[in-house]
């Protein structure tokens, strides 16, 4: 296991190395620049901008000196688009309240999204059954911006009117974290994980079920609690695990719809919007961090695995 | 024969089992009535779909979601079916328990053995920790495990097939249990692992005076076990009686046909069965097909310390031998012999390691893509799963028609219609399933597909990869006809793979037997059975249950030590030399040694030296 992880380790190096190549060519591809403007500045004036940031270098150099000065000084650059801050504030500023959300969406989408599912695949075409599927394809049909009115207007609105002002949930913003303020983007964030995960769950237990060994185990006499908890659920999170770790790191990367309609903060419009802006700086730092963050889950998704199932082994 | 008395454990009377299916009522199981008596081995008998499993799993409450049961199903004298699952759950498991035909995927695969077992005693009686742990080893050494102390921290994914059938027994019988209900227990087993578990499964019913349900449609295994035995057929008993009675005299023309479709081991023909054309040298000396110490290696990656090795594994380990035209050469030997790896070595679908094979006086291996495709048409296959070896999005016309469009473009698609029409009749396949698609097909005419797919090109040599082992013994018997009759009409020559030894019997004309990717013996096919020389050809042979109950009780079988060891294993070669193996010789290859004309066999240890 030790030497699993860091042999994995010595794996991400190279593929974070050819990420951060890859988006910066990718980026210098796309026609414009972050100082191209409606308003033309004179030619000198950003002759001497693109100068102190360095974008006049050969792209090689360019490259080379972003990866060192991550090296050295774990430093990604000033932001472009916002002036006296730099990607590193960008990101310890956005990233905590994304994370935030995206372990709440986490916590929410896989507890209500196995139950759904399990309890799905053992009551199988019953109306338990229906009523799962119902709810988890009904989840996955409403986009989170449609989602997201839709709270606001029960939640907010509509409870409000309902109770003269007395309980309501707020209609945005961060406001360090309070449940208040939280419920409502991790629904419409985690909703349609929810249902991916529900519907991979009473998929892959319905198949669990059918197996030899779960005969095997009714056939020993073992009650049905015991027959799914200590024989069928192992097996069945398998493909679940698989979906857990691409799913984590979107959650915990945010949302733009989320972020923005909620007034979040978080680091989901940083991104589109640094895109938009060709702020070339925020957008390598938060490609980073998703890079990062797959690599990590990835593997947290492969040690997983192994212990779920003694036929994997870790290499 | 025994009457339903205070001995009997298990009784059933007129048992109905159906199944809503969205194309109907499926009327699975009608009107059975059994019962089976303390200490007494009841046979089950029937080919696919005769309803013998459904019985049971109706008696354990193991039916399907969507299946219906009617009648009376008595557990000493309490009636079990439809009882609450929690009072079933006091009786199943504890006195009454199942073992399954697929010891592979009945164990569940994240829990060791020890637990798995223990959860049974911890279940139905006190016995808790220690003494749990005690009671599941005393039992693994009973069903003799090899290892056993160390198999009780293995998953099942450790052990092999034979080694899980035994601790699904051993877990099977820690309650010692009054009634244990096989379903096909050996069937996925190799020959000489069945008769290690069927002599165990006597042996318990021995010593505990546990009633077994024995559910095969083996009649070689009933012969062997069983004291009583009812045949079944499509949900009803057509036939019970004694074992003597059923093989002896028996009455109904079911239980006949499937006594006289049977190959037997210890007969070369059967004279209900067409005869193999004996084989005629005259005229015959062009060169056909050579093998020449064909050698198949795969890389096996080991995950030991910081980067993963890999090991190469021997598959086919220098096989040399030579087809003549129009000759059937039988393959035998165990899972894992490399029977099959051979095969694709010779048409060069999977690429020797090392070795030549030639094909009518030209080297096969070594060609080019484009150059071997045209060779392909003398060169077919026909697999062993028919169903899934055909493509389920074509009809079977088109698939039978695919050779022709790729190598006779120049025919116009009324003449290959005509063509296919033509091998359909010839292979028995009637005209209006034309367009039919696979899956609407039986299994048996799945497999006439599958050979007049390989026969329409009327290739030279066709290799018969486990061809008939999928199928029941009465369409397996018609099968065998008809690659006979097209034998001769064609003059076909015939590499048959087959781990069934009283089948190859009936339709080589040589046998090989090949033991860890060598061979260990070849020779005639009468020769071979009559006179073997190798210990391992022996032990092969003598496994084979013959459908002959008498015979059976009388014979005596060569035990060798151990199960089929693992290939990775360097001293697994040399099991059959152990001589070489105290030298520390461990690269010796055995010497094969032509010991009468055409008879050659491995060179090994006198067989007294081996039985320990």
């Amino acid at each position: 296991m030790f030497s699993f992880i860091v042999r994995r380790v010595g794996y991400a190096i190279p593929t974070l190395l050819i990420l951060i190549i890859a988006s910066f060519l990718l980026m210098y591809a796309a026609p414009g620049g972050p100082f191209t403007t409606e308003r033309a500045l004179p030619p000198e004036v950003l002759k001497n901008i693109e100068a102190r940031y360095g974008l006049n270098d050969p792209l090689p150099v360019q490259i080379w000196n972003y990866i060192w000065n991550i090296v050295t000084n774990f430093d990604f650059g000033p932001s472009f688009k916002y002036r006296d801050r730099s990607v590193n504030d960008i990101i310890s500023q956005g990233f905590p309240v994304t994370l935030t959300y995206g372990i709440w969406s986490f916590i929410f989408a896989v507890v209500v999204g196995l139950t759904l599912g399990i309890v799905a695949a053992i009551r199988h075409n019953t109306a338990m059954d229906y009523t799962a599927v119902g709810i988890s394809i009904s989840a996955q049909v409403l986009p989170n911006f449609v989602m997201a009115p839709i709270l606001v207007l029960i939640f907010t609105l509509g409870l409000f009117r309902l109770t003269d002002g007395q309980y309501y949930l707020p209609g945005g913003g961060w406001n360090g974290g309070q449940i208040e303020y939280v419920i409502m983007p991790v629904i419409a964030l985690s909703t349609s994980y929810m249902a991916n995960i529900a519907r991979l769950a009473r998929s892959s237990m319905l198949e669990v079920l059918n197996s030899n060994f779960i005969r095997t185990a009714k056939a020993k006499g073992l009650s049905e609690r015991k027959v799914i908890l200590k024989h069928a659920l192992k097996p069945a999170l398998m493909p679940v695990i698989s979906y857990l770790g691409p799913a984590f790191v979107g959650m915990a990367t945010g949302s733009v719809v989320v972020d923005m309609y909620f007034s979040t903060g978080g680091m989901g419009q940083y991104f589109v919007n640094s895109a938009f802006n060709r702020d070339y700086s925020v957008m390598m730092g938060i490609t980073i961090l998703i890079g990062v963050l797959t690599i990590t889950f990835n593997m947290i998704v492969d040690i997983v695995y192994a212990w779920l199932d003694p036929r994997i082994r870790l290499s | 024969m025994s009457k339903a008395d205070d001995n009997t454990v298990l009784q059933v009377n007129d048992l109905n089992v159906s199944f809503d299916t969205p194309d109907g009522r499926v009327d699975a199981v009608r009107g059975v009535n059994l019962h089976i008596n303390r200490g007494e081995c009841l046979g089950i008998v029937g080919e696919s779909g005769s309803g013998k499993s459904q019985t049971f799993m109706t008696a354990m409450g193991l039916l399907a979601n969507n299946g219906i049961a009617t009648g009376d199903v008595l557990f000493h004298g309490k009636s079990i079916l439809g009882m609450p699952v929690q009072q079933l759950n006091k009786i199943r498991g504890k006195y009454m328990t199942m073992i399954f035909q697929d010891p592979l995927t009945s164990l569940t695969p994240h829990m060791t053995v020890l637990d798995q077992m223990t959860e049974v005693l911890k279940l139905h009686t006190d016995v808790r920790g220690e003494d749990a742990a005690r009671k599941s080893l005393e039992w693994l050494e009973r069903v003799r495990i090899s290892d056993a102390k160390q198999r009780l921290e293995q998953y099942p994914h450790e052990l092999s097939g034979g080694m899980r059938q035994r601790v699904m027994i051993a877990m099977s019988m820690l309650c010692e249990p009054e009634l244990l209900i096989a379903d096909e227990p050996t069937t996925a087993l190799d020959v000489t692992v069945q008769a290690e578990i069927l002599d165990l499964m006597d042996e318990l019913k021995k010593d505990s005076n546990t009633a077994i349900a024995l559910i095969t449609h083996d009649m070689g295994v009933v012969a062997r076990m069983c004291d009583r035995i009812q045949v079944m057929k499509d949900g009803v008993y057509v036939e019970e009686g004694t074992a003597d009675d059923i093989f002896y005299s028996p009455q109904h023309d079911y239980t006949k046909m499937l006594l006289d479709a049977m190959p037997r081991i210890d007969q070369p023909d059967k004279a209900t069965n067409r005869k193999l054309k004996e084989y005629d040298e005259k005229g015959r000396d062009q060169e056909f097909l050579t093998v020449d110490d064909v050698r198949v290696e795969f890389d096996i990656k080991i995950n030991e310390g910081w980067w993963p090795k890999r090991v190469p594994l021997k598959a086919v380990d220098g096989v040399t031998f030579t087809l003549r035209p129009g000759e059937t050469l039988g393959i035998v030997g165990e899972s894992g012999c490399g029977k099959s790896t051979l095969a694709r070595a010779v048409l060069q679908l999977i690429p020797p390691t090392a070795g030549a094979v030639s094909w009518l006086g030209s080297p096969l291996s070594g060609l080019n893509r484009k150059e071997l495709n045209k060779k392909r048409k003398d060169l077919q296959i026909v697999f062993q799963d028919p169903l899934a070896s055909l493509d389920p999005r074509m009809t079977i016309a088109d698939s039978i028609m695919e050779p022709l469009q790729t190598f006779r473009p120049d025919m116009s698609r009324k003449e290959m219609k005509a063509k296919v029409a033509k091998i359909m009749e010839r292979v028995g396949l009637p005209q209006h399933m034309i367009n039919r698609y696979p899956h609407e097909l039986s299994g048996g005419q799945n497999q006439r597909v599958g050979i007049a797919r390989a026969m329409i090109m009327e290739p030279k040599l066709v290799v018969c990869d486990e061809a008939v082992s999928a199928l029941d013994v009465s369409i397996q018997a018609q099968i065998i006809e008809l690659l006979m009759d097209l034998q001769e009409d064609f003059d076909l020559s015939l590499l048959f793979i087959s781990h069934d030894l009283s089948v190859v019997r009936e339709v080589s004309h040589r046998i090989m037997v090949l033991y860890l990717g060598r061979i260990v013996e070849l020779a005639d096919r009468h020769e071979i059975y009559k006179d073997p020389r190798h210990p391992y050809t022996k032990q092969l042979i003598s496994a084979v249950p013959i459908p002959d109950p008498k015979l059976e009780r009388s014979r005596k079988r060569i035990k060798l030590p151990g199960e089929l060891p693992s290939p990775m294993d360097p001293t697994a070669k040399l099991r059959f030399m152990p001589s070489k193996i105290e030298a520390n010789q461990l690269d010796y290859v055995p010497r094969l040694d032509e010991v009468k004309p055409g008879h050659y066999v491995a060179e090994h240890d006198e067989l007294e030296k081996l039985i320990v």
